[in-house]
């Protein structure tokens, strides 16, 4: 039956649907500047029809839910971009560093010093006797010495700034974690019978977040709990419960996941996205690349010019030498790793001349004989050969175990002619010392003598030799373009480092070096401007279906305000409509 | 599309987020007038260009070798044909005093400018370049000669490099060149002072085989200075290609990069003044 009073109620709840679809809009409208919000929107549907005599007779409005605007799908891809750019934009600063590092831009850069340092034996070779290119090679040798010697460092600072940021995150992910705990217990509490809009986007915002830092996978539970876990499976979020990552190792810069047994588990090299992934990657991949890389061209380059400069003799015989080059254990074969001596690969069978010369300087010599392979020369042999076969010198081994020399009173002694590399990998009469980029230096025979640096060599038969004698330093010049094997890096997180060999010039290694720095560098920037876009057009996507537009909800409050009125009316006119019933009597 | 208030803004800061970012890359090609500021720009032409830079350093080197053994080479033939010239004056001179015409006292005399002839080839073959003797084999800091003749160097001849894998010999063994001149002389002298017309004889015809041999170094210093003009002037010509290379790949092209500049600049401002309008367009206004 149908009744004023049924008109009342139908206007009742419209006003009551209007307000609170006012109520939606102005939900939204407070929230446009929001992050992470969908826009809401009220569902209205017709009340239950009322059946009377075979009539249908409509109940008005009432409002079902509300729903929240979102693709879930469009969610997902949005933070896996999301994850990616960032990784990128990580790896992209870090890598602006490592280039300003390598910068070319600067009269310092390693390869215009190299360049200068054959261009400096060049001119002893012009002039061998002459002091001032000999000063001018050794003060260059020692700014290049400093600019290897300062780039690990550089190169480690790097590194440790990386770990620190990564600890950061990584108590940032505890908290995230942390928060979609509590998060997930109050959904499930409220989503028993009504759907968490605001909690369900805080939850988002904290995913979202979260997968900035790393990897992770996310189930949502048939409560509506959402687990999350992240590399090697390991998982950061349980129903309410949250397990915690914590920077480890032996250096702490290992990220760790703690189990509930308490057991731990290394997952640093699994991190492969969001920031994370991004600085351990550029940490564990691209700079210990570079760092291994550019000692090995420093080990080769000292070897090579140690080699060379071992088979010359400067403008005087030495009275006394002292290798630069400890072995660990003296009685162990000089050839073997067990020498302890950082170039033992490089000794083989063969002899070097020791000549000696009394102060008229006439010369006596004598072949030592190197036997490099198990059973051989080891350094009391070494000693012992020298002390039996030679008069006038006498060998013997420091503390530190290191070959030193003296020749007696009124002598001199001089190195030529050594095809076993034992000198060089002794450093005896050698011009660098150390083994890699973290610590060459001069050879502190020719710190204390520029005399000592060998322009020329002693000739073979006679023994004699000249100041005027270019020998040594021309085929120094000749290093510059020698094509040498250089070990070089590949570095992989997950499967290790492995090591290759290249053939090619000190330079050039280098130069390439450098080079491909500088690619690395530029395909991360590449992938930072694929990403940011990407991340731009799904958020163009994402804000198409759940961003709010102001002007949708200025037309949703005229709309709500028309049928407000309207609605409003319905109560006027039923009104006077009873007004005029009730005085009809 | 449905387009919200965030979809706008978002997408103004990422445009202009875009032009801000290549007019800055624009207007550091423009103020550094160089293409590769960084090793990300080009990393394939900055290994080229590393590469050209150390070819190029050293070439320059080469060409400083070369000025130095020029020098070596230029003193060589400046006492050699001084040298060429005394045996010469001493072949005239002999000549006349083997004829029969001549007394012993005119020989004797002789003897004397002999002597002083010798002692001038022996300055001569004591010639230095800045402190190192030329004609002393390797042993540079040693006067070659002394006053009697007795050679003091050794056989091996100072060397420069003129390029990778070329060396030239610039200095030389100075008792190849000189010994037996001197024993030629002194033999002269003392025939002229004993009167012995043989050895005179003699003399002439080793004087023959020393000029000939002088012209023949010469020749040989000549055509060495030749080779290190050809080795100078190919130089020269591959430091012009390599500069040329080289500033190919570093520098920038200064019409071009202003004119890119410029257009950033338009597409930047064009962005702005749409964005501007974009942005403060609201229903809110007109209700």
């Amino acid at each position: 039956m149908s009744s004023l009073g049924m008109v009342l109620n139908i206007a009742k709840g419209a006003l009551a649907a209007q307000q609170y679809g006012m109520n939606v809009t102005g939900h939204n409208i407070a929230n446009v500047n929001t992050e992470g919000y969908s826009r809401q929107s009220p569902t209205l549907a017709p009340k239950q029809a009322l059946l009377y005599q075979g009539m249908i007779l409509g109940r008005g409005v009432e409002t079902e839910q509300v729903t929240r605007s979102v693709d879930q799908f469009v969610e997902n891809k949005l933070m896996q971009e999301k994850s990616s750019m960032l990784s990128s934009q990580e790896m992209e600063k870090y890598m602006q560093v490592l280039e300003s590092i390598f910068s070319e831009n600067s009269g310092t850069s390693i390869s215009s010093m190299l360049s200068d340092y054959w261009n400096l034996w060049n001119d002893i070779s012009n002039n061998p006797s002459g002091f001032s290119e000999r000063t001018a090679l050794y003060e260059l040798s020692v700014l290049m010495s400093n600019q290897f010697k300062s780039l690990g460092p550089d190169l480690t600072q790097i590194q440790t700034d990386i770990t620190n940021a990564v600890t950061v995150g990584v108590e940032r992910i505890n908290q995230i974690t942390s928060e979609i705990g509590q998060i997930n217990i109050k959904i499930v509490g409220m989503e028993a019978n009504n759907v968490a809009n605001d909690l369900r986007d805080k939850r988002n915002v904290l995913v979202s977040e979260l997968n900035e830092y790393l990897n992770v996978k996310t189930f949502e539970q048939s409560n509506h709990s959402l687990s999350i876990v992240t590399a090697r499976g390991c998982p950061l979020v349980q129903g309410d419960s949250n397990y915690e990552l914590e920077m480890g190792g032996s250096n702490g810069d290992r990220v760790k996941w703690q189990d509930s047994a308490g057991n731990y588990v290394d997952i640093t090299n699994y991190i492969t996205n969001g920031k994370l992934g991004g600085l351990l990657d550029v940490r564990d991949r691209i700079i210990s690349k570079y760092k291994l890389d550019l000692d090995e061209m420093a080990k080769e380059f000292i070897w090579s010019v140690n080699q060379q400069h071992s088979q010359g003799v400067g403008l005087e015989g030495f009275s006394t030498v002292t290798g630069t080059y400890a072995v660990t254990n003296s009685g162990e074969e000089l050839g073997t790793q067990d020498s302890g001596l950082d170039y033992y690969k490089k000794i083989s069978d063969g002899n070097f001349n020791l000549w000696v010369y009394d102060s008229s300087g006439a010369a006596v010599g004598s072949p030592i004989t190197i036997d490099a392979d198990t059973g051989g020369t080891t350094l009391f042999s070494l000693r012992d050969d020298i002390n039996t076969n030679v008069s006038n010198v006498t060998a013997s081994i420091t503390t530190d175990g290191k070959l030193k020399i003296d020749a007696d009173n009124g002598y001199t002694l001089g190195f030529s002619d050594d095809n076993a590399n034992v000198l060089a990998a002794l450093g005896i009469n050698t011009f660098f010392s150390g083994s890699g980029a973290g610590n060459i230096s001069i050879n502190s025979t020719i710190v204390g003598n520029k005399n000592y640096i060998a322009a020329g060599q002693i000739d073979s038969t006679t023994g004699e030799f000249a100041s005027g004698d270019n020998d040594n330093a021309l085929a120094m010049t000749d290093l510059q373009y020698t094509s040498m094997d250089i070990s070089q890096w590949t570095c992989d997180r997950v499967n290790g480092n492995t090591e290759g060999s290249i053939t090619t010039t000190i330079e050039d290694y280098y130069h390439s070096m450098v080079g491909s720095i500088g690619i690395v560098s530029s395909s991360i920037s590449r992938d930072r401007d694929f990403n940011e876009m990407m991340v731009n057009k799904l958020n163009t996507l994402r804000s198409s279906i759940s961003a709010v537009s102001l002007d949708e909800e200025m037309t949703n409050l005229i709309k709500y305000q028309h049928a407000y009125q309207a609605a409003a009316k319905l109560i006027t006119i039923s009104d006077e409509m009873l007004n005029s019933l009730i005085s009809a009597r | 599309m449905r387009v919200a208030n965030k979809t706008i803004c978002d997408g103004v800061k990422y445009n202009l987020g875009n032009c801000t970012q290549e007019m800055y890359k624009a207007n550091e090609t423009v103020s550094t007038g160089k293409r590769i500021n960084n090793l990300s720009d080009d990393p394939v032409g900055l290994t080229q260009a590393l590469n050209i830079r150390s070819a190029l350093s050293n070439i320059e080197q080469m060409q400083r070798n070369i000025s130095s053994g020029n020098s070596w080479l230029a003193s060589s033939e400046s006492a050699l044909t001084n040298v060429e010239d005394i045996i010469s004056d001493t072949k005239a001179l002999c000549v006349q005093m083997a004829s029969a015409t001549t007394g012993s006292s005119q020989r004797l005399s002789a003897a004397g400018t002999i002597q002083n002839m010798l002692d001038e080839i022996i300055s001569l073959a004591n010639t230095d370049v800045a402190g190192n003797y030329i004609f002393s084999g390797s042993k540079t800091d040693t006067t070659p000669f002394s006053s009697n003749g007795t050679y003091n160097g050794n056989d091996n001849a100072f060397t420069i490099k003129i390029g990778k894998d070329a060396t030239v010999e610039v200095g030389s063994d100075g008792d190849a060149v000189f010994g037996n001149i001197f024993t030629t002389m002194s033999n002269l002298k003392a025939a002229l002072e004993s009167n012995n017309i043989g050895g005179i004889q003699d003399a002439i015809s080793n004087l023959d085989g020393h000029f000939d041999d002088i012209s023949a170094r010469i020749s040989d210093v000549g055509s060495k200075m030749n080779r290190m003009d050809v080795k100078e002037k190919i130089f020269q010509d591959i430091n012009f290609a390599n500069t040329d290379r080289l500033s190919k790949i570093e520098d920038a092209d200064m019409a071009e990069a202003i004119m890119d500049l410029k257009a950033r600049e338009f597409a930047y401002q064009a962005a702005l003044t749409s964005s501007a309008k974009l942005m403060t367009l609201t229903l809110v206004d007109y209700m």
